[in-house]
């Protein structure tokens, strides 16, 4: 029986439950001595100079590192960040802002550490500092970067047909401003490294999205040849994007070289909050439509808040640009993205990566335009839909495009024709929809090995990281079926960049067609080499050797063995498949970001999500009470974890959609806490939460992400159904009571209602 | 910040010695989630923590004729399931239910909350419109203070450092009384109020008001009440046009303050809903207890 398209569970449900599978929380080593960072209170200040002794003088403190140390080591290049390395371990002359480590306190218990960090006297000069990324982008303001002058993190374009014509002859234009905040990624295990030099190289435990971009980055900052550092990770407790790329590894590998011991940092959950966070945005778009609906031009400028370090926005402000369109047709586009340098916390893909502010920001204005002409939202988007054998702004013609059947699901699930339930008096309710597209990243590199060893097992080695998302059983079951066996015959552990082969991330919902592709080659690989194994052995032609069901078999001669038997009978120690996935072409191969021309994705991720509120119209709260969220999902492994999917998409989107933000004031992030910053809760959920995966009818259907499809639609389908309930439509999230309460002021003044 | 030494007393009087000895540098732990929450952040940094688990007596929850009488270090969780409580005191139990999250209640203590005296939390304002009063001990004696006139500031109480509460009392009153806590929420259903009114309606034969208590929480460093409004409801019937003019006289009364969950602006016009929709709950037949 295969095992894809089956619910298998996952193999440690129950340890996860009770919680006692491993995490890198847990994983401690002899000799290890603790570090706490010491950070900077200014949003941009000069490093005068650092006052160490009184912090040296509490029992139990090893050192103190600071920026200057690692500026006077000539065999450490403290700067990383991949495509620029901007951000150094610790700062180096200045600060860009509040919260960024300037010394590390290194001490036989973490509680040493702790309390001697306070002690590190810094000697600051204050500079002008910048929180919005809108003035960063203005001549004269403060400068974060003296390399970047002009503040700026990515730029990229796209032109498409003759937008300025096409707007100046539409019927009617709509503009809008639309605003995203900040928001916190929250994963449940914080950030939490162990670095220890004392065998020699550098062996790294780390709970990173991404062990071997952690391994790359130490390798180059230590000049240390490839494969020189190890690094290992295991469950890792929700990433959400925040443990893509580098965090703190550097800042550990440097205070453990500097003591000469295993060093251990665990970030506590300010820190968490002061490590990354979601890129905030401003869209500004413009859409030209004729009188009968159809779009006829768009223009879009989206500024990201990069803030103090790159990590990856250069290149996620051009992932940006390639989703900024949206999922429709339309034939004159320009696109301008740009991520722009702030003194604020270092902004890193949050799931949904780039999406979710767009999305916010066209599906709100579609509903605006609707309204305006009189047309049915859903009928709007279906003239308009982006469909297969049309082109794309970027000049690629589209394919395996499936938005026509997600507007269907959406449709029926939200009952969109009917009414929606009467409302109590003094509240209004009313129903909104929204899709999205996206694209995964590309180029991408993932390996895969599969060995299969005497006792007639196979291991599976992959450097994709267990999140919680399940790919550890999803990886399984494809597996299992590309090699005709059960995938309780796979052994899989954890990723050790020592042992299993390079994968670039587990993010951008790529692990199972990257990985699963990388898999589904490693496997008929291994079979290619049982056949020859077994046609040496029995002394046939390879071709006509049968590998099935874990036998090897030889139809002509009657010769039958299990795979462990030809091991046995041929000595041989393990039999070795190898499988790569690496497109060779995508967005950072193009030739021009100011020009951005050919295929930037392996596949669209196509998602929407549908949602009915109910607004109280004397506070403004709004509450969903029914939410749908849909995708695309190709040939699908498990349809329970698509669908849970789904749903974590919808409950993880109504944070970000109703609450969640980061407030700064005077430069200083104010509610780095879980008291301050709230995240929904088990109560926040919807009475009524309903999701679907689309799957492709054929086997040959290709393998498709499903992480973060519904979430850019959730803002939007809310914002949606308020502006249906309501009349009103709010440009900026959170949808915040407050906010809908003046907005619904403004659109038409609550009635003083005293009874 | 170095680990406190955590003292564990057997009994107050120990307790309060333990911390008269030492006034700048101990600190009372009973369930620990505002304290800890606090040192995690640096905003306290005790050297010594007097720990109340290990005195008898503290706990529980008991009836002695018409007083209900709570230790001062039964949990949030326990006061909210007592079905002593549910029966007598309904607003009480509604407003401890909905502190924080089942990990916060099944620790927090009764006492512990009142003595943190944080603006936004629920169940003082429903106390405080019970009538409900503290009792205190300290090295000078024990002293009886109403919930109303325990907070005085942001995080600040009439308690003297080396006094403790041991006990709550909550009058229990007989038939005519309605009692309600209306607590609104902004962000997450976890989140503290942005506004808490509790009210409490003591009505004769008739129908009309013998007494009303409004109280209102999270809209300013100590409890909000408006006695002139509340004078001014005595005789008059249950009806919208009360609640209409007591919400009014407490959103005029009120010197917001704001915080993320919500503007001055803002908790003006909440209090003005919100008051209006707790008294409101007294003119329906039957009182039904449930967050807004």
């Amino acid at each position: 029986m295969p095992e894809v398209g089956s619910d298998r569970r996952m193999h440690d449900a129950e340890e996860r439950v009770v919680g006692t599978v491993p995490f890198v929380l847990d994983v401690r080593v002899d000799g290890m001595a603790h570090a706490k960072a010491v950070r900077s209170p200014f949003p941009h200040a000069r490093i005068r100079s650092v006052r160490t002794d009184d912090a040296l003088a509490v029992p139990g403190v090893l050192l103190v590192l600071t920026g200057a140390d690692l500026d006077a080591d000539p065999e450490v290049n403290p700067y990383y960040g991949s495509p620029r390395p901007d951000q150094p371990a610790l700062a180096i002359g200045k600060a860009r802002y509040a919260g960024e480590p300037v010394a590390v306190v290194v001490a036989e218990t973490a509680a040493a550490a702790a309390a001697a960090a306070p002690l590190v006297e810094v000697d600051y000069e204050e500079l002008p500092h910048v929180v919005d990324a809108n003035e960063a982008a203005r001549p004269g303001a403060p400068v974060v970067h003296d390399a970047w002058p002009d503040n700026g993190c990515g730029s990229w374009r796209v032109r498409h047909g003759d937008p300025d014509a096409a707007l100046a002859s539409a019927d009617r234009v709509y503009t809008g401003v639309y605003h995203s905040p900040s928001a916190s990624h929250v994963p449940m295990e914080p950030m939490v490294c162990i670095a220890d030099w004392t065998g020699g190289g550098l062996e790294v435990w780390s709970a990173t999205q991404a062990p071997h971009a952690v391994r790359e980055a130490l390798e180059k900052m230590f000049a240390v040849p490839p494969g020189g550092v190890r690094v290992r990770t295991l469950n890792v407790g929700g990433g959400y994007g925040a443990k893509t790329q580098v965090k703190i590894e550097p800042l550990v590998a440097c205070a453990a070289r500097a003591a000469g011991r295993p060093v251990r940092m665990e970030l506590a959950r300010d820190e968490v909050f002061l490590t990354a966070a979601k890129h905030a945005a401003t869209v500004e778009l413009t859409t030209g439509v004729r009188d009968d609906g159809t779009i006829v031009a768009r223009r879009v400028k989206v500024n990201y808040n990069a803030g103090a370090y790159a990590l990856s926005s250069p290149i996620a402000s051009g992932q940006g640009l390639t989703r900024a369109n949206g999922p429709y047709t339309i034939p004159n586009v320009a696109i301008e993205s740009v991520a722009t340098y702030t003194n604020t916390v270092p902004s890193c893909p949050f799931r949904g990566a780039m999406t979710s502010q767009l999305a916010f920001a066209y599906e709100s204005q579609l509903d605006d335009i609707a309204a305006d002409l009189g047309m049915d939202p859903l009928e709007l988007r279906r003239k308009n839909l982006l469909r297969d054998g049309e082109v794309y702004p970027t000049g690629e013609v589209m394919h395996d495009l499936h938005y026509d059947e997600l507007l269907d699901d959406l449709e029926r699930a939200i009952d969109w024709g009917g009414p929606p339930e009467p409302a109590p008096p003094g509240k209004a309710r009313g129903k909104g929809i929204a899709i999205m597209l996206k694209n995964t990243l590309t180029p991408t590199r993932s390996e895969a090995r599969l060995r299969l060893v005497p006792d007639g097992r196979v291991h599976l080695d992959s450097s994709t990281v267990e999140l919680g998302q399940g790919s550890h059983p999803t990886l399984l079951q494809l597996t299992a079926d590309h090699l005709g066996i059960s995938a309780d015959r796979l052994v899989r552990g954890f990723p050790d960049t020592a042992h299993t082969p390079y994968d670039t991330t587990t993010s951008s919902s790529r692990s199972t067609h990257a990985m699963g592709t990388a898999l589904e080659r490693a496997a008929a690989d291994l079979k290619r080499r049982l056949r020859a194994l077994a046609a040496d052995h029995w002394g046939v032609p390879a071709e006509e050797v049968e590998v099935a069901d874990g036998h090897v078999a030889h139809p002509g001669t009657g010769e039958r063995l299990p795979w462990e038997g030809l091991l046995a009978a041929t000595g041989t120690g393990e039999v070795v498949g190898e499988g790569v996935f690496a497109p060779d072409f995508g967005l950072t191969l193009l030739e021009d970001p100011h020009d951005v021309r050919g295929r930037v994705t392996v596949h669209w991720h196509q998602g929407g999500a549908a949602a009915e509120v109910e607004v109280d119209l004397e506070t403004g709260r709004v509450e969903v009470l029914r939410m749908h969220a849909n995708c695309y999902a190709g040939r699908v492994v498990s349809p329970l974890r698509v669908r849970q999917q789904n749903q974590g998409c919808a409950v993880f989107g109504l944070g970000p959609t109703l609450f969640e933000e980061l407030h700064y004031q005077d430069g200083t992030l104010t509610n780095p806490n879980l008291s301050d910053y709230m995240i929904p809760s088990i109560l926040d959920v919807p009475a009524v939460i309903t999701s679907s995966a689309l799957e492709a009818g054929d086997e040959s259907a290709e393998l498709h992400g499903v992480g973060e499809m519904a979430l850019p639609a959730v803002a939007p389908a809310v914002a949606n159904a308020l502006f249906a309930a309501t009349g009103t439509r709010i440009d900026r999230l959170p949808l915040t009571p407050e906010r809908v309460l003046r907005a619904l002021g403004e659109h038409d003044p609550v009635k003083e209602e005293t009874g | 910040m170095t680990a406190p030494v955590v003292r564990e007393p057997g009994s107050t009087r120990e307790a309060c010695a333990l911390l008269a000895a030492d006034p700048w540098g101990t600190k009372v732990v009973s369930g620990g989630t505002a304290l800890v929450l606090m040192m995690r952040q640096g905003l306290v940094a005790p050297q010594s923590l007097v720990a109340l688990w290990r005195i008898p007596g503290l706990a529980g929850i008991t009836r002695a004729g018409d007083v209900l009488r709570i230790g001062a270090t039964t949990t949030l969780a326990e006061v909210a399931a007592s079905p002593l409580v549910r029966s007598v005191a309904p607003s009480l139990a509604h407003a401890c239910s909905v502190v924080g999250n089942p990990r916060i209640r099944n620790v927090a203590t009764l006492g512990g909350n009142l003595a943190e005296a944080d603006y936004a939390s629920d169940p003082p304002a429903a106390l405080a419109s019970l009538g409900a009063r503290c009792h205190a001990t300290g090295p000078d004696g024990t002293r009886e203070i109403p919930v109303r006139d325990l907070v005085t500031g942001f995080y600040e109480t009439v308690l003297d450092h080396a006094e403790l509460i041991t006990h709550v009392d909550v009058p229990i009153a007989g038939p005519g009384r309605r009692a309600t806590y209306l607590k609104y929420r902004t962000r997450s259903s976890e989140d503290r109020p942005c506004v808490g009114v509790a009210a409490r309606l003591d009505a004769d034969e008739r129908g009309r008001v013998r007494e009303l208590d409004v109280v209102v929480a999270a809209v300013a460093p100590t409890l909000h009440r408006v006695p002139a409004a509340l004078d001014a409801a005595a005789g008059r019937a249950v009806d919208d046009a009360l609640a209409g003019e007591v919400a009014r006289s407490y959103a005029e009364a009120v010197e917001p303050l704001e915080d993320a969950r919500g503007s001055a602006w803002y908790r003006r016009r909440m209090v003005e809903v919100l008051v209006r929709r707790a008294v409101q709950r007294f003119t329906a037949p039957e009182e039904v207890v449930r967050s807004a």
